[in-house]
C-alpha cells in the first residue's frame, strides 16, 4: 500500500509587516515559515493508515512544490514517519496558480500510483482549498472533500469516511481505492517531530524535481498559465466607528450618551 | 583457655566438642560465600545498563569519592538532615553496628589467626577489658537507636514512610506497598535481637564465673543479676543454646545483607559516594555511541549503570516523598515510588544465571534478557501522568540522603516520551513554538529587544560593541508584560549606577533550560548552539541575568558544548552595587518581607545569601517561611510545567506557597527574585484569595522603591 501526502509550506505573518514597493505581495522579510496546519492532519492520517496495516511494505511519501524554504517541512514530516519525499520546483512555478500546482502534482503523483492521496482541506495563506479536488480532476481519481473521520481498509481497498454537513449531520461515504481525500482539522491529534527526529531525518530520501523530470512544459503550468496575483493591499478602514478614550468612567459615561442618542433617534 | 579465664579474659568456644567447632566455621564460610555472591549479583544487573559507561567515572576517581562518601557517611549529614531524630537513632545504630561488627572481627582475627599461627593471643587483659566495655556502650547505642527507630515506625508514624502510592488508585494491586514494611520490621528486629542476645549471653557467662570485674561488662551485669539464681545447668544450658542462637542468627544476617533492607550498608555507600555534584543542575548528553539510538530510557537496558546503581541504593526513607512539590499538592508522583518501581522491574527481570553467569557478568558485560529491553512506562509502570507530573525542582535530589538522581531519571523517561509524542499538546506547540521563534511567547525574535523602548536611554547592542556586562535577558522577562517592568527597573538600576551593559535583542535565544528538562534534548542543543555562536562572538566580562533557569543552564550546562564564561545572577551584581554605594539605598524601606527561593537559584546554584543581604540592606525584616533556602517549594513552573495546563479544582504549587506565606504574621510582601515566579505568584496570591493581605514584588522593584526617594531628593 502507498500512501502520497501533498504538503505546502505556508507564509504567516508577523502581526506588523510590509508590503513589497510593487505591491504584488509581503516584503519576505516579515514572512515566518511553516508546515500548512491542515497538512500535518493529512500527514497523521497517512502515518496511522500504515501504523495499523497489516504486513510491511507500506510507504507514505510526502511531495511538495516549494523552492529550498519547503524543505524543512517535508524534514518534519520525515522525522514524523514519512518514508520518502519528494519536493519540485522549477524558478517559473514562482507565483503559480492553483491550477498550475495541481498539474504539477498531479504529474508527480501518477509515477507513485498510490493507493490514496491524502491532502490538506487547504492551505492558511492561499485559501483556495481547490489544490487537493483539482488534483484529483488532473489524475481523474473519486475524491471525498473535507473529511472528520476516516477508516480504511487495506484488504478491501476501501475507505470509510465522515463528512460533517450542515447542522451538525454526518454523511458517511465509502470510496473505493485509489482515491482522494482532503482532510479537516481536528480528524486526528498530529505527533511531536524532536529536533533530534529532524536532524535525522535528514538522512532519508529526499529528491528534488524540476518540470523536465517530469515530463511537463515550462508554459504549460508557470505562471503564464493562469490566474496571478496582481496587487495586495490592506483593507480600507470603515467608517462610522467611534474609538472611545479615556478612564473607564468617562468611557461608561459616552456609552450611555450614544445609547440615549441612538434611542431617542 | 581455662587458664585465660583467670586472668581476665573469656573463651571463645567454651565447652566446645571439634565436630561443633567444624560445623561452626563451615557455616561462617558458607555465610561469607553467600554474602560475596550477593554483592556481585547487583553489579552484573548495574552492567546490563547501556545509557552511560561503566565504571560510571574512571576507576582512578574511586578512592577520593570514596573517602568523601565516607566523610559523608560517618558525620551522618545527609541522614540527619530535616530528620534530626532519625539521624541522631541511625547514628546509633551505625556505629552501634560497625563497632560490634569490628569487635567480631578483631576476635576472629585473634583467635583464628594471630593465636593458632604465631601463638599470640592478645584477647585478655585490660585489651580484653576495655574491648568488653566498648562494645557494652555501643551495644547499647545500637539498641537504644533500634527502639527510637521502633518507636517512630509505631508511634510517630512520620508521612514519609507511608508506603502508600500516590501514583496508583487505592483499589488498585499495587497501591499498598505494605509488603515493605515487613522487611523493615524484620530489619530492625533482627538488629535488637542480635544485640540483646550478646548482652543476655554475657550475663549467663558472669552469672557463671563471677569473673569479678563485671563492672566493665554493665550490660552483661545487670542480666546476670536477674538470672543469678538459676541453676548451673540450666545457666549451662542457656550458654551452649544461646551461643548458638546468637552466632547463627549473626552469620546469617551477614549472609543476607546484600539480599534483604540491609543491602543499604553497601548500595547507598555507594550510590552517596558515586554522586554526581552536578546531578539534576547539569542533565546529561546524549552518549555520542547512542545518537542513533531512542533518546532517554524506554527499557532497562537503555538506563545507565549509575542509574541502575541508584535504584538499589534507596532506603526507602521518604525524604524525597516528602520535599517533593507534586507530591504535597496531590499529583500522581512521588520520587520515592518511581524508584521502587522501576527498582522492582529491575529485580523482576534480572536473572544472574547463577554463579557462573554472575562471575562471568563481572568480567564480560552479557546479553540482556527479555525482561531488560521491556518498556518501563505503562499502566502497570512508571504512569505517563507520572513523568508528566514531575517540576524537575531537584528537590528529591536534593533531600535524597544517598545520592539517588530521581528527576535526572524523570527526565530521561521524558525524554522518550517526548520521542514518542506522548506529551500534552500544549506543551508541544510550545515546543514547536520555541523551535519556530526561539521564544515561548511565539513572538516575532524581533520583538525581543522591544521593552527596552519604553526607557529614557540606549540599550547598547552587546552584538556591536563591547559591554563589561551582557545581559542575558530570557523569555520571561523579555516578552511577559508584568516580569517587562521588572526588567525596565533592573535596566534603570543598572543605568543609575553607570553599568556598562547590553543586551544581545534578535540574537538571543530561549536559553533551552526548560526545553531540556521537557525532555527535548535536540531542540536544547540547537538553542544552546545558537545563544553560544551568539555569545561567543561578543565582547563582555560577565553575563548577567535575572531569570534563574537561564542563569543555571549557561553556568552549568553551556560549559559541555564548549562554553566557558562568568554567569552571574542579577541579585549578585545589585548586591555589589549597593554595598559599593552605587546604588543609594541602604535603610530605606521598613516593609516586613518574606523571600522565596527561587529552584534555580538556590538548590539548584547555591545562592541564599545574596537576595537576603539585599532585603537586609535596604531596611526590610525578612521572615522566613518554614520551607526556604534549600527545602525551597518549587513555584510549580519547572521542568515545562509552567506550559501544561493544571487539574481545575486541583491545589497549585504555587498557591500551597502563598498559603505558606499568609501565615506568617505581619508579612507584607512576597518578594522573590525569577521572572516565572513574578508570574506565578501574582496569579496565585489572585486565585487562592490573598490579594487583600499580600502583594508581591520582585527584589529589583524593591530596590527601584528604595532608589526614587533617593533621586527626589537632590534638590532641583
Amino acid at each position: 500500500m502507498k500512501i502520497v501526502v501533498p504538503v505546502k509550506q505556508v507564509a504567516a505573518l508577523d502581526e506588523e509587516f510590509e508590503l513589497l514597493d510593487d505591491g504584488s505581495g509581503v516584503d519576505p522579510d516579515f514572512l515566518e515559515w511553516d508546515l500548512n496546519e491542515w497538512d500535518t492532519f493529512s500527514m497523521e492520517a497517512a502515518l496511522q493508515i500504515r501504523e495499523n496495516a497489516d504486513g510491511d511494505g507500506h510507504e507514505v511519501v510526502v511531495v511538495t512544490v516549494g523552492d529550498e524554504e519547503a524543505e524543512e517541512g517535508l524534514l518534519s514530516c520525515l522525522a514524523k514517519g514519512a518514508d520518502r519525499a519528494l519536493r519540485i520546483w522549477d524558478e517559473s512555478l514562482q507565483g503559480a496558480d492553483v491550477l498550475a500546482v495541481a498539474k504539477v502534482l498531479a504529474a508527480a503523483v501518477e509515477r507513485e500510483s498510490p493507493d490514496l492521496v491524502l491532502c490538506g482541506v487547504q492551505s492558511s495563506d492561499a485559501v483556495y482549498g481547490a489544490t487537493g479536488v483539482a488534483l484529483a480532476g488532473y489524475l481523474d481519481l473519486p475524491h471525498v472533500a473535507v473529511v472528520k473521520g476516516l477508516d480504511y481498509d487495506a484488504a478491501q481497498a476501501t475507505a470509510t469516511v465522515e463528512r460533517e454537513l450542515e447542522g451538525g449531520l454526518v454523511e458517511v461515504l465509502r470510496v473505493e481505492a485509489p482515491a482522494l481525500l482532503t482532510i479537516q482539522t481536528g480528524i486526528n491529534e498530529p505527533r511531536y517531530a524532536t529536533l533530534r527526529a529532524i536532524k535525522q531525518a535528514r538522512e532519508k530520501p529526499l529528491q528534488v524535481s524540476d518540470l523536465a523530470d517530469l515530463g511537463l512544459e515550462e508554459d504549460a503550468v508557470g505562471q503564464a498559465a493562469g490566474s496571478r496575483a496582481v496587487a495586495l493591499k490592506p483593507p480600507e478602514p470603515g467608517e462610522g466607528a467611534e474609538m472611545l478614550n479615556g478612564s473607564p468612567a468617562a468611557v461608561a459615561a459616552r456609552i450611555v450618551e450614544i445609547v440615549q442618542e441612538r434611542m431617542s433617534g | 583457655m581455662f587458664l585465660l579465664a583467670a586472668t581476665k579474659s573469656r573463651p571463645v568456644f567454651w565447652h566446645f566438642t571439634t565436630p561443633l567447632k567444624v560445623l561452626w566455621y563451615v557455616l561462617a564460610v558458607l555465610s561469607v560465600l553467600v554474602f560475596l555472591y550477593g554483592v556481585a549479583r547487583p553489579i552484573v544487573k548495574w552492567r546490563r545498563g547501556h545509557g552511560g559507561p561503566w565504571p560510571p567515572y574512571p576507576w582512578r576517581e574511586l578512592p577520593r569519592r570514596l573517602a568523601t562518601g565516607l566523610r559523608l557517611l560517618l558525620s551522618h549529614a545527609t541522614i540527619a538532615r530535616r530528620d534530626h531524630l532519625a539521624g541522631w537513632a541511625h547514628r546509633g545504630i551505625f556505629y552501634g553496628f560497625i563497632v560490634l561488627f569490628a569487635g567480631t572481627v578483631v576476635l576472629g582475627f585473634n583467635t583464628d589467626f594471630t593465636d593458632p599461627v604465631f601463638g599470640w593471643n592478645y584477647f585478655h587483659g585490660n585489651f580484653y577489658l576495655a574491648y568488653k566495655e566498648t562494645l557494652n556502650v555501643l551495644g547499647t547505642v545500637l539498641i537504644a537507636g533500634v527502639l527510637a527507630m521502633m518507636v517512630r515506625r509505631a508511634l510517630i508514624r512520620p508521612r514519609k514512610l507511608d508506603y502508600a502510592r500516590p501514583d496508583r488508585n487505592s483499589d488498585d494491586s499495587q497501591f499498598d506497598r505494605r509488603v515493605y514494611e515487613v522487611g523493615d520490621w524484620a530489619f530492625v528486629v533482627i538488629l535488637l535481637v542480635i544485640a540483646l542476645t550478646g548482652f543476655v549471653l554475657e550475663g549467663v557467662r558472669i552469672a557463671m564465673d563471677a569473673p569479678g570485674y563485671a563492672g566493665t561488662q554493665f550490660g552483661g551485669w545487670v542480666v546476670a543479676q536477674i538470672i543469678g539464681g538459676l541453676s548451673h545447668s540450666t545457666l549451662a544450658g542457656l550458654r551452649h543454646g544461646l551461643w548458638w542462637f546468637h552466632g547463627l542468627l549473626a552469620i546469617a544476617f551477614v549472609a543476607s545483607i546484600p539480599y534483604t533492607k540491609a543491602a543499604h550498608m553497601l548500595t547507598s555507600y555507594l550510590s552517596l559516594s558515586l554522586r554526581d555534584r552536578l546531578a539534576g543542575k547539569r542533565l546529561r548528553a546524549i552518549p555520542p555511541e547512542r545518537a542513533d539510538l531512542p533518546a532517554g530510557y524506554g527499557a532497562l537496558s537503555d538506563f545507565s549503570p549509575l542509574h541502575l546503581m541508584n535504584l538499589d541504593a534507596c532506603t526507602k526513607c521518604g525524604k524525597c516523598h516528602e520535599a517533593c512539590p507534586a507530591n504535597a499538592t496531590g499529583r500522581p508522583l512521588s520520587p520515592r515510588d518511581v524508584i521502587l518501581e522501576l527498582r522492582e522491574q529491575a529485580n523482576h527481570a534480572f536473572t544472574a544465571g547463577g554463579i557462573g553467569g554472575v562471575l562471568g557478568g563481572l568480567i564480560n558485560e552479557q546479553a540482556n534478557g527479555d525482561g531488560f529491553t521491556a518498556g518501563v512506562i505503562g499502566e502497570d509502570g512508571v504512569r505517563t501522568e507520572t513523568v508528566w507530573s514531575c517540576m524537575q525542582c531537584n528537590a528529591c535530589v536534593e533531600a535524597c540522603p544517598v545520592g539517588i538522581e530521581q528527576a535526572p531519571i524523570i527526565n530521561q523517561l521524558r525524554r522518550r516520551l517526548v520521542e514518542e509524542g506522548e506529551l500534552d499538546a500544549n506543551l508541544q506547540s510550545v515546543l514547536q513554538v520555541i523551535h519556530k521563534s526561539g521564544n515561548s511567547f511565539g513572538e516575532n525574535r524581533r520583538k525581543r529587544g522591544r521593552w527596552t523602548q519604553e526607557l529614557e536611554f540606549q540599550v547598547k547592542d552587546a552584538r556591536k560593541e563591547p559591554v563589561d556586562v551582557l545581559w542575558f535577558v530570557g523569555d520571561y522577562a523579555s516578552f511577559d508584560p508584568r516580569s517587562q517592568k521588572v526588567t525596565r527597573a533592573l535596566a534603570r538600576l543598572f543605568q543609575e549606577a553607570s553599568v556598562d551593559f547590553g543586551i544581545l535583542y534578535d540574537g538571543e535565544r530561549n536559553s533551552g533550560n526548560d526545553v531540556r528538562r521537557i525532555g527535548e534534548e535536540g531542540l536544547f542543543e540547537s538553542l544552546a548552539e545558537q545563544n553560544i555562536a551568539t555569545i561567543e562572538k561578543c565582547e563582555f566580562n560577565r553575563i548577567v541575568t535575572s531569570d534563574p533557569h537561564s542563569l543555571n543552564t549557561l553556568r552549568n550546562e553551556y560549559p559541555d558544548l564548549g562554553a566557558s564564561w562568568t554567569v552571574a545572577h542579577h541579585t549578585t551584581l545589585l548586591r555589589e552595587l549597593i554595598e559599593s554605594g552605587r546604588l543609594d539605598v541602604k535603610g530605606r524601606l521598613s516593609y516586613r518581607v518574606t523571600y522565596h527561593d527561587p529552584c534555580h537559584l538556590g538548590r539548584f546554584n547555591g545562592e541564599y545569601d545574596h537576595p537576603r543581604r539585599i532585603l537586609e540592606l535596604l531596611g526590610c525584616t525578612l521572615v522566613e517561611m518554614p520551607r526556604n533556602r534549600d527545602n525551597s517549594f518549587c513555584c510549580g513552573a519547572g521542568g515545562g510545567r509552567i506550559w501544561i495546563p493544571d487539574t481545575p479544582g486541583q491545589e497549585r504549587p504555587s498557591e500551597n506557597r502563598i498559603r505558606e506565606a499568609v501565615s506568617l504574621p505581619g508579612v507584607e510582601l512576597f518578594v522573590v527574585s525569577c521572572p516565572k515566579d513574578v508570574t506565578m505568584y501574582e496569579d496565585a496570591i489572585k486565585t487562592s484569595g490573598n490579594a487583600e493581605r499580600i502583594q508581591l514584588r520582585e527584589l529589583t522593584e524593591l530596590i527601584e522603591e528604595a532608589l526614587v526617594p533617593a533621586t527626589q531628593l537632590v534638590p532641583a
